[in-house]
């Protein structure tokens, strides 16, 4: 009985004999195992995600950058200063009003904003706030999906409908557009749940905002699977023995649903950190003076005539990013389940 | 046949030659200012285009430069550069009337045989109609209207029919007598404006409308409200003092900035309405032969503190903040186009409450502020620490404004952060009390070149009764304002100048706002221009497109 898909390779000769024997060796490993061997010989995979992980750790250095090497912080504005470059004393925003291009240098590395903020410490800060949102969001997502999938699935009949068509509701409307609507409606008078309070400018808006636009696109694959997973042997057999609903959940379902869950997570992080972006580059996601590569996109289109670092920087940091999750994602997918077709439609 | 002989034909060449010379040189502009400049030909502007076309509805300035030429009112503006385009001089009217009645009744008579541009009669009536418009549909500037006897009850009623007492019309004699409540000064002024231009009443329905006939220089036709309209030469209005307008015919397209500011420097628009923002230091650079900056209309910046709320509600913690102004900084905000000031009242007011504060109380606006001393004041407030909220307006460059004062909050002692909302929504949140926004942004562009127009919707007592409110201090400021403006309001402005320029310095040396600059307008031009001659920068419309010429 083959351990892998047939279709996977077609080797002949020598090459094929070594397969075989590669085979032979994989045959008595776990399924994580094998996942994660599948994904080391997937070299751009590994390659993306190396870049995410690097883009990671560079933001967290970013208070080490702003404290000893820009000696300044993300808020700090430096209108009316001067920075020496090269042995010249520059404005960083001259009396017209245009910030200091690139220095190559520890202060204004990247170069200034319109109000004289340092860039280089700004991205930085800015992919914090990027990646808190993005991964934050995410994980609420996968948690709230996995919840009202699962019930959605293994009770069938009111709760799924309730539940399915409350996804359904979600899903009519298009990400950014929701995004933008709940984004500003709660930017001002912030959000209030009983006890729980959340000001207007908190990161926590746009990131609770992120997950609940994007629960439908991983809760309703979970509850195709879950309806499927339902009716097998084991749940049966478990049922049997006399395990209530939510013991069979949590010790037969989910299991089962991890390398989907995995699968997504990537996906839904880039995801995340794309519509923070949009949100933020409308003026309905983290608000100013926090810094974001969407805020900073936004601030940065106002000069992109005389001032095109502005926003190309934060721009290509933000294609980097999401491009280096989703094919590191993709990577995953590959890799936890060749034969899966999970991805996420818009 | 006639035979001319050698003198004959000289003296046939010398009156053919003056005559060519007379229809190609300057033209007549009827004694309304305007200066040299040939006559004739056709040139596009680029704009946002206006907010409304109806002359009872608009607000923006995009909307008053061209309907000023096609509405003109019973006074007008004089078409001049500089402090001379303040002068209220006779429009449809004969003359400016002395009021009588202790400064509260104004008799206004008709010239005669004037018409509207669809070739209908200009009559008296037609003036009341109008104000009935402006109070029924409510349009921005209906407020001025209301200082007419019986124009609140008029509003009140909601009768599209109903009287208004104050205003007596007569057809046959072309006279209309205008009654006010309590003597204002500030009446001619407002009269002046476009919204209270007659307009035909058999044509000016009581719901807003683009179709509008008009007495002025210029017809509008409009081929697309949201893309484009023209504006002709009206050759059947001559009004002596009123320019005639020089170029024939203007086309106004909507375009972004950018586009259109590259469209001026390559020659396929003549001129722009708005500012070349980004681009503003290149045109700056290569254009300035082109190119000029004034702070017109005339208007000014400021920080507004809430003095019913912590910390603001402290003489110690106001006083802070002018001392750490620094607007020199906000300059570079504005890409170089603020004008430092500590006055509160423009200096396009010169000789009607303008004098410059010399020296200003809290420091030089040219110089460096003084953070020191502003510490030292927040210290002594015993509020050092404490949050606050600086609001603004997303529109460009008021996050940027908000994001200076928040970061100089945080230098004298606060823990300050911002709050930007949608322009379209600020003002009314920030003017409802029980928003309680502390500190933050705002700004005055005149009404009207009045200094009443300054004080009394930013400033007053009187002022907090308006909803939303526009005196975000929520108190008046300095002390005892609205005595002074009651004294004041019911004299002509030029009379008693070094009244409102005392009561500027009050205001001032109270620190009970933080002001620190006019915002300069941009005029830009194309290649085809005669930009010496006719860039026409005037005090009430920014441009006073009447004054525009070709090369």
């Amino acid at each position: 009985m083959a351990t892998e898909p047939a279709t996977e390779f077609a080797l002949e000769g020598p090459a094929a004999f070594e397969e075989e024997a590669k085979r032979a060796k994989v045959a008595g490993l776990g399924p994580w195992r094998l996942a994660l061997r599948r994904l080391r010989r997937n070299k751009s995979a590994l390659a993306f995600g190396a870049l995410f992980l690097l883009i990671v750790a560079i933001c967290l250095a970013a208070p080490y950058w702003a404290d000893h090497i820009a000696h300044t912080d993300p808020f700090k504005n430096h209108l009316t200063d001067r920075v020496e470059v090269g042995g010249e004393t520059k404005d960083v925003v001259s009396p017209d009003g245009a910030p200091i291009g690139p220095t190559w240098h520890g202060r204004f590395f990247l170069g200034a904003d319109t109000n004289g903020r340092d860039i280089a410490v700004r991205l930085l800060y800015g992919g914090r706030t990027s990646l808190e949102i993005g991964i934050g969001a995410a994980l609420i997502t996968a948690l709230l999906s996995v919840i009202f999938g699962v019930m959605a699935g293994y009770f069938r009949g009111i709760a799924d409908t309730v539940i399915s068509r409350s996804l359904d509701l979600i899903w009519s409307f298009p990400v950014v557009l929701l995004g933008v609507a709940l984004g500003t409606a709660l930017a001002l008078g912030g959000l209030k749940i009983g006890p729980i309070e959340i000001q207007g400018d908190s990161k926590l808006i746009p990131t609770l905002i992120i997950a609940v636009v994007y629960i439908p696109y991983m809760a309703r694959p979970i509850r195709g699977q879950v309806l499927g997973l339902r009716e097998k042997e084991f749940v049966e057999a478990a049922r049997a023995q006399g395990a209530g609903p939510v013991r069979i959940m949590f010790t037969e379902i989910l299991p089962n649903l991890s390398s989907t869950i995995v699968v997504f997570l990537p996906l839904m992080i880039a995801n995340a950190i794309l519509l923070e972006a949009a949100l933020s580059f409308l003026g309905a996601g983290v608000r100013p003076p926090n810094p974001s590569w969407g805020t900073m996109i936004g601030d940065g289109v106002e000069k992109i005539i005389t001032a095109p670092h502005l926003a190309i920087v934060p721009g290509l940091v933000l294609v980097l990013t999401v491009l280096a999750l989703n094919v590191f994602g993709d990577g995953v997918r590959d890799a936890l389940d060749p034969r899966a077709k999970l991805h996420l439609e818009h | 046949m006639l035979k001319l002989g050698l003198r004959g034909a000289l003296f046939a060449l010398g009156v053919l030659a003056m005559a060519v010379a007379a229809a190609c040189g300057g033209g007549s502009d009827n004694g309304g200012g305007g200066g040299g400049g040939k006559s004739g030909g056709s040139i596009r502007i680029g704009s946002v285009l206006p907010d409304e076309y109806d002359p009872v509805m608009f607000q923006t300035v995009q909307a008053n430069q061209p309907l000023q030429l096609v509405y003109k009112g019973l006074v007008t503006y004089k078409d001049a550069e500089g402090t001379e385009g303040n002068q209220v001089i006779p429009g449809l009217a004969t003359e400016i009337p002395t009021p009588t009645n202790g400064g509260k009744t104004y008799k206004f008579t008709l010239r005669k045989g004037l018409k509207y541009s669809d070739g209908s009669p200009v009559k008296a009536s037609d003036f009341e109609n109008t104000i009935k418009r402006l109070l029924y549909l409510g349009g921005p500037f209906s407020s001025f209207a209301t200082t007419i006897k019986g124009a609140t009850d008029y509003q009140d009623t909601k009768k599209q029919n109903g009287d208004i007492s104050g205003i007596a019309a007569d057809d046959a004699k072309g006279t209309i007598t205008v009654e006010l409540e309590a003597p204002d000064s500030q009446f001619l002024y407002a009269l002046g404006l476009a919204n209270e231009a007659p307009t035909p009443a058999a044509k000016s329905p009581f719901k807003k409308s683009n179709n509008i006939p008009g007495a002025g220089p210029y017809k509008i036709s409009i081929q697309n409200p949201s893309r484009q309209f023209t504006l002709t030469k009206n050759t059947s209005f001559k009004v002596p003092g009123i320019n005639p307008g020089k170029v024939d015919k203007i086309t106004v397209v909507k375009e972004s900035v950018p586009k259109m500011t590259q469209d001026v420097i390559d020659g396929k628009l003549d001129f722009m309405t708005e500012d070349p923002t980004d681009q503003l230091a290149e045109v700056k650079a290569k254009y300035k032969d082109r190119f000029r900056q004034d702070a017109n209309p005339p208007n000014t910046y400021w920080f507004f503190m809430n003095h019913t709320t912590p910390p603001f509600d402290k003489p110690e913690v106001r006083q802070a903040v002018n001392y750490a102004l620094d607007s020199k900084a906000l300059q570079r905000v504005f890409n170089g186009r603020l004008e430092p000031t500590c006055n509160f009242l423009p200096a396009l007011y010169e000789g009607m409450g303008y004098k410059k504060i010399d020296p200003c109380p809290w420091g030089d606006p040219n110089g460096k502020p003084d953070i020191n001393k502003a510490k030292q004041l927040v210290e002594k407030s015993g509020d050092k620490g404490m949050k606050v909220t600086v609001w603004a307006n997303n529109k460009d460059p008021r996050p940027a404004i908000a994001d200076y004062y928040r970061d100089m909050l945080n230098q004298i002692g606060f823990k300050a952060s911002t709050k930007i909302i949608d322009q379209q929504v600020y003002f009314g949140t920030i003017g409802t009390k029980k928003t309680k926004a502390q500190t933050g942004f705002t700004d005055w562009f005149q009404d009207f070149p009045h200094p009443n127009d300054f004080f009394e919707p930013n400033v007053s007592k009187a002022a907090l009764a308006s909803s939303p409110v526009f005196n975000f201090e929520y108190a008046p400021s300095p002390a005892g304002v609205d005595a002074t403006l009651a004294k004041l309001k019911p004299k002509k402005p030029q009379d008693v100048s070094d009244q409102w320029a005392a009561l500027d310095k009050k205001l001032i040396d109270s620190g009970d706002i933080a002001v620190y600059g006019s915002e300069l307008s941009t005029s830009f031009f194309s290649e085809r221009m005669d930009f010496d001659n006719c860039s026409g920068v005037h005090p009430v419309y920014k441009n006073d497109w009447a004054l525009f010429c070709l090369k």
